[in-house]
């Protein structure tokens, strides 16, 4: 039965879905147990599992995620929520340089099914330290998964797809988006990790995006409708593997390409992403690939400022109306 | 500050130019009035000079792509930035001047498209265009920087299919050949003058399409713009040249000496000016509401111009040729002919001729018509001198003769007029004395 429920309800059904049909499943992070997450996302799961699958850490992400990395490799399925994924960053060892690496450095021995969870990018006047977008930075690293959805819809099918995954999967949320309501299946059900969708048919533009911003990518494409120009935008959902067919079959049919990636665009999953349709489509660009993104500047505090430094509609409307010739 | 340079307007009737070649490329010093590019008009090809010294920084405009006039061709920096720039190593600083002058006219993708080998097209757009077997070097770009791209192509090619729907194939005039003179051998002037509309032909496997000149577009559209607009017919005559071919083999033998070698053509010139100043209702312009009676006779000489340099086709003006002599008419006539064929000729070499001659005797053409060189109203078309059993004094002989065809735009030019200007000429070249005086 399909009912409308938040963000973080969605990823809580895909956790605990996972964890009654898989005792090999636990979750542990800062404050997930006796205060039911951070931002309660794990509302009534130490309840239901019990504190041995429910687990409170320490605010030491080095520590906890390393511990989980070793659960993993000894054939525990463990899910580490990190409270922000600016917080990972002190973790980049065992999350970068152990769990991806695992499977290929132990010949094939020791896997490591792991899911890492949290919330990604400017969560709204968090100064810059704790508005990281970690995409780019992270999807660089070879053995590794990276899904970002953008709904309720997509979070509990992507995240129950990585729960399940024997690799390293990290699953990238939205502190502005836990609350977004959508419709939900209450049953379980997978939706396959590299998988993008069309989230708006078009004729004119192809717009590519990921998580949060593809609703700025919908804003867009309604206020340029408006102005005649008709935009196809792409959920990417998964940034690893990126679903290259997907995009291409688009950017094909519309000879156009706008990438809006909320991190900083040097080395980043844009530049991926329009460097893949410029090799794919190179015969049916009718202009480069252009991009939004982050200002490549650290994340302001300042409200107005903040807005103006991430992949917001008017520049996404920009940068089709230069694309498309319409500037 | 660099210094810009832009397509200059070299003829009043040019709006855009075309560099065939650049003899710079970036990097090389120039002094004043080096040259920097051949520069090819609607009407000649001409020489684009430096007017300031410094060093290229920018090729902005690659060869063969036409542009407008004031479009920045390339860019130098003045020396003088070389001197204020600040004292740290010299490539740094040879960095900072040039990278700004560079890039700052040209946003960043100019150097990449000139590299690919012609002008800017979207791969999309050439993908459409061979798909629609659009001719891209006739479409305008809309993008930035002259950037072809898909909506120009599409339009070109909706234009076309209503050109397609609107104009049965049959409806392109036929080809006549060109006219033609003084040229060495080539076999240009059997190629059938380009159709106005391109890009509609199939291509079969052996067959190749070649980009016109902007000589070629020119003798296109004024040709078909002749053919159509002026009420052409021909009237032909034929010489007897006895006397003429005596005359100018003793007049070569005299003047032998002084290395003069009159040409036959030199003779007709010399006597269609005589008869035009005779008769000067031919010597005349259609002009809407009236006829212009021209007050000087100038004679144009088509001019056929060797496949090596492109091939075209050229009218060499000889100015006042009524009131010179023939040796004058020789050696202007020589030069302006080995100057169309080696360099190129300046649009006032070619300005202002009221009739034009057109000979391909040469080639031992007998009889042809020539179409006429707007905006003169008549065109001779001469054959070739050959010896021809021919009736002198009531007796079949053995004689010199030529055939020559008159076209004329009839309104300017009534069949009487015309027949009558050809008699004063067949009166002149057989009795040649006269025209020596």
């Amino acid at each position: 039965m399909v009912r409308e429920i938040e963000f973080r309800d969605a990823l809580r059904e895909a956790m605990s879905d996972a964890m009654r049909d898989d005792k090999r499943v636990f979750l542990c992070g800062e404050e997930v147990a006796q205060y039911n997450g951070a931002y309660k996302v794990s509302r009534g799961m130490l309840e239901e599992f019990g504190p041995r699958r429910v687990i409170d850490t320490p605010i030491s992400e080095s520590g906890f995620a390393g511990m989980a990395i070793g659960a993993a490799m000894l054939g525990l399925r463990p899910i580490v929520e990190f409270m922000s994924w600016s917080f990972s960053l002190v973790a980049a060892d065992p999350i970068l340089n152990n769990a991806p690496k695992m499977l290929y450095m132990s010949g094939g021995q020791l896997g490591c099914p792991i899911v890492f969870r949290g919330n990604d990018g400017a969560g709204g006047q968090l100064g810059s330290t704790h508005s990281w977008c970690v995409e780019s930075l992270y999807a660089n690293v070879p053995g590794l998964k990276m899904i970002i959805p953008s709904n309720p819809y997509d979070a509990k099918g992507l995240l129950s797809s990585a729960i399940k995954d024997d690799n390293p999967v990290f699953c990238l949320e939205s502190e502005r988006m836990l609350a977004l309501k959508g419709d939900v299946p209450e049953e379980a059900y997978d939706i396959p990790i590299g998988k993008a969708v069309v989230r708006r048919p078009g004729t004119d533009c192809t717009i590519v995006s990921f998580g949060r911003p593809v609703h700025f990518a919908m804003e867009a494409a309604e206020t340029l409708a408006a102005e005649g120009i008709d935009c196809e935008v792409i959920d990417g959902r998964s940034i690893k593997p990126l679903d290259r067919e997907t995009i291409a079959a688009s950017v094909r049919k519309t000879n156009y390409c706008v990438v809006v990636d909320q991190s900083w665009s040097f080395s980043s999953v844009g530049s991926e992403v329009a460097a893949e349709v410029h090799r794919l489509c190179f015969d049916d660009l009718d202009n480069h690939v252009h991009r939004v993104h982050n200002d490549d500047v650290p994340a302001p505090y300042a409200w107005n400022l903040e807005q103006e430094m991430l992949p917001n509609t008017r520049k996404i409307c920009e940068a089709v109306r230069a694309c498309t010739y319409n500037a | 500050m660099p210094i810009e340079i832009t397509m200059p307007r070299l003829s009043d009737t040019m709006e855009r130019g075309t560099i065939i070649k650049w003899h710079v490329t970036e990097g090389d010093e120039v002094t004043a009035g080096d040259v920097l590019a051949d520069v090819e008009t609607d009407k000649a090809t001409m020489e684009m000079q430096a007017y300031d010294d410094g060093v290229v920084t920018g090729i902005l405009v690659s060869e063969g792509q036409p542009v407008d006039i004031g479009t920045v061709c390339a860019t130098l920096a003045d020396e003088d930035d070389d001197g204020e720039a600040p004292a740290p190593p010299p490539v740094e600083v040879a960095a900072e001047v040039v990278a700004p002058a560079a890039s700052a006219p040209a946003a960043s993708p100019a150097p990449a498209a000139r590299r690919s080998g012609g002008r800017r097209i979207t791969p999309v757009a050439r993908r459409l265009a061979e798909q629609h077997d659009i001719d891209l070097d006739a479409l305008t770009g809309s993008g930035p920087s002259g950037r072809i791209t898909k909506k120009d192509v599409l339009a070109a090619a909706q234009a076309g299919d209503e050109m397609k729907a609107a104009v049965p194939p049959s409806a392109t005039p036929p080809a006549e050949p060109a006219p033609t003179t003084l040229a060495p051998p080539s076999p240009v002037e059997a190629v059938p003058a380009t159709p106005v509309t391109s890009g509609e032909l199939a291509l079969h496997a052996d067959d190749r399409r070649e980009p016109v000149s902007g000589m070629r577009q020119t003798i296109a559209r004024r040709l078909v713009q002749s053919k159509q607009e002026i009420p052409h017919y021909q009237v032909s005559m034929a010489f007897d040249m006895d006397a003429i071919t005596d005359l100018r083999t003793s007049l070569n033998e005299e003047l032998a000496q002084v290395e003069v070698k009159l040409s036959m053509n030199d003779l007709l010139v010399r006597a269609c000016a005589l008869a035009m100043s005779r008769n000067p209702l031919m010597n005349a312009s259609w002009d809407g509401d009236a006829i212009v009676l021209h007050g000087r006779v100038h004679i144009g000489v088509a001019v056929a111009l060797p496949e090596e340099r492109g091939g075209g086709l050229v009218v060499p003006v000889i100015r006042d040729a009524d009131r010179k002599s023939l040796r004058q008419i020789s050696a202007e006539t020589r030069a302006l002919a080995t100057k169309a064929r080696e360099r190129g000729l300046s649009p006032e070499d070619m300005e202002g001729a009221t009739f034009t001659i057109s000979n391909l005797g040469m080639f031992g053409v007998e009889h042809f018509t020539a179409i006429i060189n707007p905006p003169n109203s008549a065109i001779l078309a001469v054959g070739a001198t050959a010896q021809k059993p021919v009736v002198r004094d009531g007796e079949l002989t053995v004689g010199w003769e030529m055939q020559a065809t008159l076209s004329n735009d009839h309104r300017v030019v009534d069949g009487a007029t015309a027949a009558r200007w050809l008699g004063t000429l067949k009166s002149l070249i057989e009795n040649p004395s006269t025209i020596l005086v």
